[in-house]
């Protein structure tokens, strides 16, 4: 249990040419759920194992509770990490493996065979405690290593590196539940490693997003899903993501299909005056109406039980709007599309830099 | 979007192999053409030598046991044959000792010449054995190990090293880095980890490489039988001083070749587990 930074943190594989993580600043409150998420190879696991101590980052600090730990070994930072695949030890019985974490710090016996039996119970492995791990499914292999890193008590942080991925679907959400339910009464400070936005949405209290070693944007789920900072985030968040249309702006005046659609109003002190920008909505804030608004082309009307999504062309795009049932929409027919200016950003070289606000007139 | 969801991450059993028809007649008959030479020998171990010489008997007509008797009995023979177990337990214990550091260093950490050092090493296994008589006579007379179990079973590692590392490497590669990494992550340090959990899952590997080992160690003539004279002599050097003024002793020699095949028969028993298992998971 403890507050977790990151200084200037990087790391390189072949010794400075590229870096795998580039230099970035974060601090993770003390007992909080955080998530790491990002595609494949954008350096997930080398943030993992760097704050675990596998890995010396090439170049920035670790701290924990403000003590600098960055050039402690693993055995002294303690901290507890699972992998994504099941590592356990087939010499031993499941109840030893669980056993493993703890033996080696001089906890008493009867400490040990408590926590292990409170693990399995958690996880619903005490039936399989007597077992060889390799006999077991391959879920239940993972459920063990999840056991492991869940055994012992005094540790700064629990590290889990996709943990999941080999758990079956359904399974997936009860586990999700516990682990959630676990971390809220026992208030360990979690990261957790994952690809699959819904897992990290609604698991963690702070996501962060990386991207090609990057941070992207680092916020709750509302902040990523409602104010991305990052076109990527806008795009890898959110089902379907949010749309992009190339637009112009003349005078502070947006301008998309030669029409104006709005005034710019810029966040960071960027001139928004002039220049070409990319518009950025998430199928959610686009409604169609009868009276006026952008025309359109409705191609094609998706029905997702729920909701239905419009698909159309605009300004060379693919977009997509994200409708109630109520709406009366066909595919084939003309529709007038009204942007919510709140949620309508302008993001320049991939970075948000203002939003759409009402003409000015 | 359907919305039938699909189960995946549950590894299905392995398949069971179709069984080839009339596998088990056939295995039967190979062993039994391969076990006729070694029958054979076992018969005129314990037949006299005159009867060995009149001709061709399936069934011995008369039994002896003077060959086991002299074998065990007589200095000469028994002794070469503890020298030769000697140095192919002590050449197996010291390859394999030294491979495993070697072969863990070269599955987890890539060093400078990393790549050139693992083929030089097996380069050394091509070079004939006779390549190497002249230089360790010479350097074994100078410093001592001429004459001796010791002397042999180093002389041997030349050989068995490099086939332990190869042998090793591939088992070592089989276990993924994350089991040693989740050993640290639990606070162990590296000589504790290799000792308590990765030598234990790795032990078919080295089964397989002990068993290589001794087998060429216990195979080994030319090194064996130049280094030594008296002292350390091997009992295959042994076998080729049967010519006794009464002719070769056909008995005696039977007798010396059942006794040395017999450790080959009894490290394949003992390893025979991991073999099968060594086989299907390392690289050899
Ligand atoms: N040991 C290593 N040596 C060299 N390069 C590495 C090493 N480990 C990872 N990399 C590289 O560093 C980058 C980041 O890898 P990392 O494993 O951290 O990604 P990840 O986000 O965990 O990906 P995944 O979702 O596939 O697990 C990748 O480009 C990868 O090829
Ligand atoms: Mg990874």
């Amino acid at each position: 249990m403890a507050e977790i930074r990151l200084e200037n943190l990087g790391h390189s594989y072949d010794g400075g040419t590229t870096y795998a993580l580039n230099p970035l600043n974060l601090t993770w409150k003390d007992g909080n759920a955080i998530a790491l998420l990002g595609p494949s190879g954008c350096g997930k696991t080398t943030l993992l194992n760097i704050i675990s101590g596998l890995i010396t980052p090439s170049s920035g600090r670790v701290y924990f509770d403000g003590v600098d730990v960055t050039e402690s070994d693993t055995a002294r930072r303690n901290v507890a990490q699972v992998f994504q695949f099941p590592v356990l030890y087939d010499t031993m019985t499941v109840s030893q493996n669980l056993a493993f974490p703890l033996k080696n710090r001089g906890i008493s016996k009867d400490e040990i065979s408590k926590r292990i039996a409170e693990v399995a119970e958690l996880l619903d492995l005490t039936k399989y405690l007597d077992e060889r791990p390799l006999r077991l499914r391959s879920d239940l292999q993972q459920l063990v290593s999840l056991g492991r890193g869940l055994v012992r008590k005094d540790v700064p942080a629990i590290l889990f590196d996709e943990p999941l991925t080999v758990i079956d679907q359904n399974f997936k959400w009860t586990l999700r539940g516990r682990l959630k339910e676990l971390h809220r009464v026992t208030k360990h400070t979690l990261v957790y490693v994952t690809h699959d936005q819904t897992e990290a949405l609604t698991f963690a209290d702070e996501v962060v997003v990386l991207n090609e070693g990057s941070v992207v944007q680092s916020g709750s789920s509302a902040d990523l899903f409602l104010q991305p900072e990052h076109e990527f985030v806008g795009f890898f968040i959110g089902s379907p993501g949010m749309n992009f249309l190339n637009a112009s702006i003349t005078n502070g005046l947006v301008v998309l299909n030669n029409q104006e659609i709005g005034s710019a109003k810029s966040f960071g002190g960027q001139n928004l005056d002039s220049g070409s920008v990319r518009i950025g909505v998430r199928p959610e804030f686009l409604t169609i109406s009868n009276s006026n608004g952008l025309p359109v082309q409705i191609d094609r009307v998706e029905n997702r039980g729920g909701y239905q999504l419009a698909h159309f062309e605009l300004a060379g795009s693919k977009t997509i709007a994200k409708l109630s049932n109520e709406t009366k929409v066909a595919s084939g027919q003309s529709a007038n599309l009204v942007f919510d200016q709140e949620r309508t950003y302008l993001f320049r070289e991939s970075q948000l830099c203002g939003r759409l606000v009402s003409k000015v007139s | 979007m359907t919305s039938t969801t699909t189960t995946k991450g549950v590894l299905s059993p392995r398949k069971k192999k179709a069984s080839l028809p009339w596998s088990g007649l056939m295995f039967w008959i190979i062993i039994a053409i391969w076990m006729i030479p070694v029958a054979w020998l076992v018969l005129m171990s314990i037949r006299p030598s005159a009867d060995i010489l009149a001709g061709l008997e399936i069934i011995p007509s008369r039994i002896t046991f003077d060959g086991y008797i002299t074998f065990l009995s007589k200095d000469i023979w028994y002794g070469a044959y503890l020298n030769s177990l000697t140095y192919s337990t002590l050449n197996t214990v010291m390859s394999v000792t030294v491979a495993l550091p070697a072969a863990y260093a070269f599955s987890r950490f890539s060093f400078a010449g990393d790549k050139h050092l693992f083929f030089w090493l097996l380069t050394n296994r091509m070079a004939p054995a006779a390549v190497f008589l002249l230089p360790f006579f010479n350097m074994y007379k100078a410093v001592g190990l001429f004459d001796t179990n010791l002397g042999v079973a180093i002389a041997h590692m030349l050989f068995n090293v490099p086939l332990a590392v190869w042998i090793l490497e591939g088992f070592i590669s089989g276990i993924p880095r994350e089991v040693d990494e989740t050993a640290a992550i639990d606070g162990y340090s590296l000589p504790r980890f290799f000792i308590k959990i990765f030598l234990p899952m790795i032990r078919s590997g080295i089964g397989v490489t002990a068993f290589f080992c001794f087998m060429f160690s216990w195979v080994e003539l030319l090194i064996a039988r130049t280094i030594t004279s008296t002292e350390a002599k091997p009992i295959s050097a042994a076998m080729t001083r049967t010519v006794t003024s009464g002719g070769l002793d056909w008995t005696l020699l039977s007798t010396a070749g059942v006794m040395t095949i017999l450790p080959g028969i009894l490290a394949i028993w003992f390893v025979r587990k991991y073999i099968a298992k060594g086989f299907a998971l390392g690289r050899v």
